[in-house]
C-alpha cells in the first residue's frame, strides 16, 4: 500500500530541472492553443494536449518524490487531491476574468489558475505537516507542485478538447455541459498518480517512471482527442489523436525496453494449466 | 457579493466529510489479505465511492424537487437525507458483499484486534485474532460504525452540492450540474484525503484509538474547505 517507507528519491533529472519543463512546457502548451484563434482553425487544439504531457511528468515526478517517504495511505490518494485542488482553481482561474468581478484580461486566466493552485497545495501541505503531524520534510513544497501540475493538466486537456481556454465560450459548453470534465478529472488524477504507484519498489528509477507518465498522458491526450469530435472538427480532433497515439507507442517502447534491461529475467508463464495437465 | 452563509455552508459541508472518513473502517492493503480489520482498499477510494453515490442520490432528489416549483427548506433536508442514504446504501453494502469473501471465501471470523470485547454486541474479540495479524473482517461495530461514517460523509457532500446549485440557480442547466458536481468532488476528494492523512491509512471505525486524532482533522478540513468555499462560491454565482 505505502511506497517504500524511508528517505528522499534520488537519481536522474534535478527536481528543478523537471519543474521548469512542467511549467514552461505546461503554460505554453496551453497559450499556443490561441493560435487557433489567431488563424482561424482548430488545428492548433494538439498543443493543449501536449503541454498537458509536460504537466504530468511534472506532477508524476513531484508524486514520486513526496510518496517515497511513504505517506500511509497509498500513492493514489495524493493523485487525486491534485486534481481536487487543481480543478478548483483552474475553474477559478480561467471564469475570474469574464466575470467582471476584477478587470483582468482574459489571458492571464491560466497564470491566475496556476497561482491559486499553488496557494491551495502550499495551506494543503501546510496543514498535513503542522496539524496533522505528518513530518514530511518536503511535504509543502510537493504540495504546492503536485496542485500546480494537476492545474496545468486540468487546463491543458480541456484546452485541447475545446480548442481554447477561454471560460464561457469554448470550455463551459464544450468539456463543462457535455461531462466531459469528470473525464478529464479522473484521466488527470490517474496519469499523476499512476506512474509511480506503478513502478514503485526498491528498484524503482526516475526515468523508467517518467516513461510511464508519458505514456499515460499520450492515453489520456488520444481520449481528449476522441472527446473533441464532438466539440471541434474531425480534423483537429484526428491529429490530437494520432500525435497522442504516436507518443504512446515511442514511450511504450521505451518503458518496455528498459523493463527488460533492468529486470533479472523476462519469461513468459503461459496459459494456467488445465485441469488434466494438474493431474 | 460575497455568500457568507453559502461559504459557512459548504465548509460545513467538508468537515462532515472530513469526519465521516474517521468512522468507515478501513483495512488498506493488509485488510486485502484479511490481515486487518476493515475493508481491503483505501480511505480515499471507500470514502470516495459512497461520497459520490450520495451525490448522484442526492442530485437525482435536487433534480426532482428544484424543477418542479419552489424549493423549500424541507427539500433541502431532504435532499441532504437522499445523500446521506445513498452513502450507506453503497458503504453497507460494500461491507457486506466484502464480509461475505472474508467469512466464506478467505475462512476469517470478523473481529476487531482493537478492543478485547465489541462495544455494540458484547462478543469477546480478543481470542479470535489470528497470531500476527491486526483482526479480520468487518465486525459489527465497525459495520455501524461505517454507516453512521456514510451518513456524515454523504450528507456533506450533498450540503456541498445543494449549496452550489442553489447559487447557481438554474437546476435544469447542465452548465450548472456539471460545474456544481465536480466541484463537490473536488471539496469531497480534498477533505478525504487530509482526514485519511490524520488516520495514517487505516482505522477500525469509533472504537479504535486512532478516533481521538478527529479534531485535528476538523480543524485542517475547516480550512481547506473553507478555502475552496471562498473560491468556488463567486464562480457559480459569476456563471448563471
Amino acid at each position: 500500500m505505502s511506497a517504500v517507507e524511508g528517505g528522499p528519491a534520488s537519481g536522474g533529472l534535478p527536481p528543478n530541472k523537471v519543474i521548469a519543463i512542467g511549467v514552461i512546457g505546461g503554460l505554453a502548451g496551453i497559450y499556443l492553443t490561441m493560435l487557433n484563434q489567431t488563424f482561424n482553425t482548430t488545428i492548433f487544439s494538439v498543443m493543449g494536449g501536449i503541454g498537458s504531457i509536460f504537466a504530468v511528468v511534472w506532477g508524476a515526478d513531484a508524486v514520486r518524490r513526496v510518496c517515497s517517504y511513504g505517506l500511509g495511505t497509498g500513492v493514489p490518494s495524493i493523485g487525486m487531491v491534485a486534481l481536487g485542488m487543481g480543478i478548483v482553481a483552474a475553474i477559478f482561474g480561467l471564469i475570474l476574468p469574464e466575470t467582471g468581478i476584477l478587470q483582468i484580461p482574459a489571458i492571464l486566466g491560466p497564470v491566475i489558475s496556476f497561482i491559486v493552485a499553488a496557494l491551495i497545495g502550499l495551506v494543503i501541505g501546510l496543514l498535513s505537516n503542522k496539524i496533522l503531524n505528518m513530518n514530511i520534510p518536503i511535504m509543502e513544497k510537493s504540495m504546492i507542485e503536485i496542485a500546480g501540475a494537476g492545474c496545468l493538466v486540468m487546463m491543458g486537456l480541456s484546452a485541447s478538447i475545446a480548442g481554447s481556454f477561454a471560460f464561457n465560450d469554448a470550455i463551459l459548453p464544450s468539456v463543462v455541459s457535455t461531462g466531459y470534465i469528470a473525464l478529464v478529472f479522473i484521466g488527470g488524477a490517474m496519469t499523476i498518480l499512476h506512474p509511480f504507484n506503478a513502478n514503485l519498489g526498491p528498484d524503482e528509477s526516475q526515468y523508467r517512471t517518467l516513461y510511464v507518465a508519458v505514456e499515460k498522458a499520450a492515453i489520456i491526450m488520444v481520449i481528449a482527442g476522441f472527446a473533441s469530435l464532438t466539440a471541434i472538427d474531425a480534423v483537429s480532433a484526428a491529429l490530437t489523436m494520432l500525435v497522442g497515439l504516436l507518443i504512446f507507442l515511442v514511450y511504450f517502447n521505451k518503458f518496455m525496453k528498459s523493463v527488460h534491461r533492468e529486470a533479472y529475467k523476462v519469461v513468459g508463464t503461459g496459459l494456467l494449466p488445465s485441469a488434466e495437465e494438474l493431474e | 457579493m460575497i455568500d457568507l452563509i453559502s461559504i459557512a455552508l459548504i465548509t460545513l459541508g467538508g468537515v462532515l466529510i472530513g469526519l465521516g472518513v474517521h468512522f468507515i473502517p478501513v483495512g488498506g492493503a493488509p485488510a486485502a489479505m484479511a490481515q486487518a480489520t476493515g475493508v481491503g482498499t483505501g480511505t480515499v477510494q471507500l470514502a470516495a465511492g459512497a461520497g459520490l453515490t450520495g451525490l448522484i442520490s442526492a442530485g437525482f432528489m435536487y433534480n426532482f424537487l428544484a424543477t418542479s416549483g419552489s424549493f423549500t427548506t424541507s427539500d433541502f433536508i431532504l435532499v441532504l437525507a437522499s445523500g446521506a442514504v445513498g452513502a450507506m446504501i453503497m458503504i453497507t453494502v460494500t461491507m457486506f458483499i466484502g464480509q461475505l469473501v472474508y467469512v466464506y471465501c478467505v475462512g476469517v471470523p470478523p473481529v476487531s484486534a482493537k478492543v478485547d470485547v465489541d462495544p455494540i454486541t458484547g462478543d469477546r474479540q480478543d481470542i479470535y485474532v489470528s497470531k500476527g495479524t491486526e483482526g479480520h473482517g468487518v465486525p459489527t461495530v465497525s459495520f455501524v460504525s461505517g454507516t453512521i461514517g456514510a451518513l456524515f460523509g454523504g450528507m456533506g457532500g450533498s450540503l456541498v452540492y445543494v449549496q452550489l446549485m442553489q447559487i447557481g440557480n438554474a437546476p435544469s442547466d447542465p452548465a450548472i450540474v456539471a460545474l456544481a458536481g465536480i466541484f463537490a468532488t473536488g471539496v469531497f476528494y480534498v477533505n478525504a484525503v487530509l482526514a485519511s492523512y490524520n488516520i495514517g491509512g487505516t482505522i477500525e471505525g469509533f472504537h479504535d484509538p486512532k478516533f481521538k486524532r478527529v479534531p485535528k482533522a476538523i480543524i485542517s478540513c475547516l480550512v481547506a474547505s473553507l478555502l475552496c468555499a471562498i473560491i468556488a462560491v463567486p464562480i457559480m454565482g459569476g456563471v448563471s
